[in-house]
C-alpha cells in the first residue's frame, strides 16, 4: 500500500510543483506583497495602507463589497430559506429577500460615494470604466450570439461552416486582431470604419483618439442647443475609445456566445416545440414561451463569464491605446498594470490586484449561486 | 457542455463517433426553401462580419503604401516583398521560431506532467488525492492580473535566489508547463478506462508507470490532441507574460514582437498587417483543419482570459 501512495504523489509531483509556484503561491505573495512598501524593492511594513490608498474609506468599502454580498443574502432569503414552510410564510421571506436586495443596492451606492471620495482614483475610475466596458459588450454579445445560434439551429445548409467562421474572432491572437482593429478604426478619413461613416454622410470620427465621451460626440450640437453644455460624471457614457474597444469585445466573443447557445439550444427537447405548435403557438411564441426561459441558465452563465472575462481584459485594450486618448480607456486591470509597470509602485499594484480579485470572486459566488436555477422562475 | 468524455473511455469513443456520424448525415435532409431566405441574409450577415478584418487584413498586407492610404479595398498587384520585409528586416523570423519553440517546450512539458498527475487523481489512491485535485482546479479562478506581479518576482530570482530568468526560455515556458484544467480533462478520460486493463496487466506484472505508457497513453489520442490544441493557442495567444519578462528580441514571441513592432513602426500598415498575417495564420491554420475538438475543447475552457 505504501508503494502505491509513494507513485501516486511521484505522479502528481511535477504538475504540483509547477502549479503550487505559478499558480498558488501568487496569491499568498500578492497579499503579502500589499502590506509593505514595494518599488522594485521591498521596504518597510505598510500594514494595509495600500488598500486604504486603493480604496479610500474603510467603512465605504466594507458598505460596498457587504452590499456586493448581500445581494446573494438576499437572493438565498427569497428562493431557499424558507422554502419547505407554508406559503404565507414564503410571502415573507419573500418580501424580505426584496428589501435586503434594495439596501444591498443602496449600501454599494453610499459605500461607492465614500470611497471615490478619497480612494486612489485611477484605480476607482478603472472599475467605473470596467463596468462600461462589461454593460456595453455583454448584453449585446449576448443577445446576438442568441439569435445566431437560433438561426444556426434551424434546419438550414452549411451550419458547421458557419459555427466555424463564428468562432475565428474569438481563438486568434488578440495582439494581432486588436492591430487589425487600430488599422481599420485609424482615425484618418481613408481608413476602413470611417470610409463606411462616409457613405452614410457622416463626418470622419477620430475613434481611438477620441477621449470625450459618446454622448458629447453623439449629442454635443443638440445638446448645446439645449443650454446644457456638459454631461458629466458617471452618466456621460464612457469614450469613443472605449466604445470601439467594447465593439473589438462584441466581436470576439459572440461567436463563443453563440457556440455555447448552441449547445444549449440542442439540450431542450423537441416535442415542446411540438407540443406548442399543436396549441397554436407561432414561432415568436415559442421562441418567447419556451426558448429564451429555458436558456436562461446558459444566459446567465455566459452573462457572469462575461463580466468577470471583463475584469481581466488585458491584451486588446493594451494594444488598442492610444496615448491620446490618456486613461480614458484604462480599464482596473490596465491600471492596475500601470501600476507596477510604469509607476513601479508594485505592493501597490499587488493590493489592487487583491480588490480586483476580491470583485471577481464575488461575481464567481454569484454564479455558483445561481447558476443551473431558472432565473425568470426566481 | 458535457462535451468531455465522462463514461467509459470506450463509450466516450463510440459516443464521439456517433456524434460526428450524425452530424455528417445532418438528422434529417436538408432541403432549401424561399422563407429560409432571411435566416441565410442574417447569417452571411454576421460571417461577413466576423470575417471582413481579416480579409482586410489579408488585402492590406498585400498593398503598396500608396493604395493603404487611398480607399482601396484590394492590391493592384499584390506585394510579397511586404512579408519578406516583414519577415527579415522586421524580426518575425525570429519571433515566428520563438513562439514555435515555446509553444513545443510547453505542449511536451503540459503532456507530460498532466498526463502523470491525471492518471494518479483516476486511478492511483493515495491520502489527500481530493483535496489535492480541488486546490489544484481552484487556480483556475484567479486570473492572471492577480500572478503576473508575484511571479515576475519569482522569475527574476527575488523569491528564490537563483540566477533571472529574464529573457531566458525558462521564464516564457516553465509557468506554464502545467495546468489543472487538462489535469481536469485527462483524468475525466483516465476514470473511463475500463479496470479488467489494468488487472491483466498487474497479472502480467507491470506497475503504473508501464500501464500508462503502453496502454492507457495509446489508447488516449484523442484527448491527447484536445489537449496539445489547446495548449498549443493558449501559448501562442499569451501576452502580459511574455510581454514582461522579454526585453530583448532573443526569445521575444511573435505577440509582443507585433506589439513591438506597432509601437515602433508608426504609419506602416501594410507591414503591420503582413505582421499580423503571419502571427494569426498558424494558429487559424490549425484551427481550420481541427476544428472539431477545438470548438468542443475550447467551449469547455474558457480560453480567452
Amino acid at each position: 500500500m505504501g508503494r502505491e501512495w509513494l507513485t501516486g504523489y511521484l505522479f502528481i509531483l511535477p504538475a504540483v510543483v509547477v502549479i503550487a509556484m505559478f499558480g498558488l503561491f501568487p496569491i499568498v505573495y500578492a497579499v503579502y506583497m500589499s502590506l509593505y512598501s514595494w518599488r522594485v524593492r521591498q521596504g518597510a511594513y505598510l500594514g494595509l495602507e495600500n488598500y486604504a490608498r486603493t480604496l479610500g474609506h474603510a467603512g465605504g468599502a466594507i458598505a460596498f463589497f457587504g452590499g456586493l454580498l448581500l445581494v446573494l443574502v438576499a437572493h438565498w432569503v427569497w428562493t431557499d430559506a424558507f422554502a419547505g414552510g407554508r406559503s404565507e410564510l414564503r410571502r415573507y421571506a419573500q418580501a424580505a429577500g426584496a428589501t435586503l436586495l434594495l439596501a444591498s443596492g443602496v449600501s454599494v451606492a453610499l459605500g461607492w460615494q465614500l470611497m471615490t471620495r478619497s480612494g486612489d482614483r485611477a484605480f476607482l475610475q478603472g472599475l467605473v470604466r470596467t463596468v462600461y466596458y462589461g454593460f456595453g459588450s455583454v448584453p449585446i454579445q449576448i443577445a446576438l450570439a442568441l439569435v445566431l445560434a437560433s438561426l444556426l439551429f434551424q434546419r438550414i445548409r452549411g451550419r458547421g461552416f458557419f459555427r466555424v467562421l463564428y468562432f475565428v474572432p474569438y481563438i486568434v491572437p488578440s495582439v494581432a486582431s486588436a492591430a487589425v482593429f487600430r488599422a481599420i478604426f485609424s482615425p484618418r478619413p481613408e481608413f476602413l470604419a470611417n470610409t463606411v461613416l462616409s457613405w452614410f454622410h457622416i463626418p470622419p470620427q477620430r475613434w481611438l483618439f477620441e477621449a470625450r465621451p459618446v454622448t458629447e460626440v453623439l449629442f454635443g450640437g443638440p445638446l448645446r442647443h439645449l443650454g446644457i453644455s456638459h454631461v458629466t460624471g458617471f452618466w456621460a457614457g464612457p469614450s469613443l475609445a472605449l466604445v470601439t474597444i467594447i465593439l473589438f469585445g462584441i466581436w470576439t466573443f459572440t461567436g463563443y456566445n453563440a457556440v455555447i447557445f448552441l449547445a444549449g439550444l440542442g439540450s431542450i427537447p423537441r416535442d415542446l416545440y411540438e407540443a406548442a405548435a399543436i396549441d397554436g403557438a407561432s414561432r415568436v411564441q415559442s421562441f418567447r414561451h419556451i426558448t429564451v426561459p429555458l436558456l436562461s441558465p446558459v444566459t446567465f452563465y455566459l452573462t457572469v463569464l462575461g463580466f468577470i472575462g471583463t475584469f481581466q481584459a488585458f491584451t486588446h485594450i493594451y494594444v488598442m491605446r492610444e496615448p491620446a486618448v490618456r486613461d480614458a480607456v484604462n480599464t482596473a486591470s490596465i491600471v492596475i498594470f500601470d501600476t507596477f509597470y510604469k509607476r513601479n509602485n508594485w505592493s501597490l499594484a499587488a493590493a489592487q490586484s487583491v480588490v480586483l480579485f476580491a470583485v471577481i470572486l464575488i461575481l464567481t459566488l454569484y454564479q455558483s449561486r445561481f447558476f443551473g436555477r431558472s432565473v425568470f422562475r426566481g | 457542455m458535457a462535451s468531455v468524455p465522462t463514461g467509459g473511455a470506450r463509450a466516450a469513443r463510440v459516443r464521439a463517433g456517433a456524434a460526428a456520424r450524425a452530424e455528417r448525415a445532418g438528422g434529417e435532409p436538408f432541403e432549401f426553401r424561399l422563407s429560409q431566405l432571411p435566416v441565410y441574409f442574417l447569417l452571411l450577415v454576421g460571417a461577413l462580419v466576423s470575417f471582413t478584418p481579416f480579409l482586410y487584413m489579408a488585402s492590406t498586407s498585400l498593398m503598396t503604401l500608396g493604395e493603404t492610404i487611398n480607399r482601396r479595398l484590394l492590391p493592384a498587384h499584390p506585394q510579397w516583398v511586404n512579408y519578406q520585409r516583414a519577415w527579415t528586416e522586421a524580426d518575425f523570423a525570429l519571433y515566428f521560431r520563438n513562439s514555435v519553440v515555446i509553444s513545443a517546450v510547453v505542449i511536451l512539458g503540459v503532456l507530460v506532467t498532466c498526463t502523470l498527475a491525471g492518471y494518479a487523481f483516476a486511478r492511483i489512491r493515495f491520502p489527500g488525492r481530493e483535496i489535492i485535485f480541488m486546490v489544484l482546479l481552484a487556480t483556475l479562478m484567479i486570473p492572471s492580473t492577480v500572478t503576473f506581479i508575484p511571479n515576475f518576482l519569482m522569475i527574476r530570482g527575488d523569491v528564490i535566489p537563483w540566477s533571472s530568468w529574464i529573457n531566458k526560455l525558462p521564464a516564457l515556458t516553465v509557468p506554464f508547463l502545467s495546468t489543472a484544467f487538462i489535469i481536469f480533462l485527462f483524468r475525466q478520460f483516465f476514470q473511463g478506462i475500463p479496470d479488467e486493463l489494468w488487472d491483466a496487466a498487474r497479472i502480467d506484472g507491470a506497475g503504473h508507470l508501464r500501464f500508462l505508457t503502453a496502454v492507457v497513453v495509446p489508447m488516449s489520442r484523442p484527448v491527447m490532441t484536445t489537449a496539445a490544441l489547446l495548449t498549443f493557442v493558449h501559448t501562442w495567444n499569451e501576452f502580459l507574460w511574455p510581454l514582461l519578462v522579454t526585453t530583448t528580441p532573443t526569445w521575444r514571441p511573435l505577440g509582443v514582437g507585433l506589439y513591438t513592432f506597432i509601437t515602433e513602426a508608426g504609419p506602416q500598415t501594410h507591414y503591420l498587417m503582413a505582421g499580423a498575417m503571419i502571427t494569426i495564420l498558424p494558429v487559424m491554420v490549425v484551427y481550420f483543419f481541427t476544428q472539431r475538438q477545438f470548438t468542443e475543447g475550447i467551449a469547455t475552457s474558457g480560453l480567452k482570459g
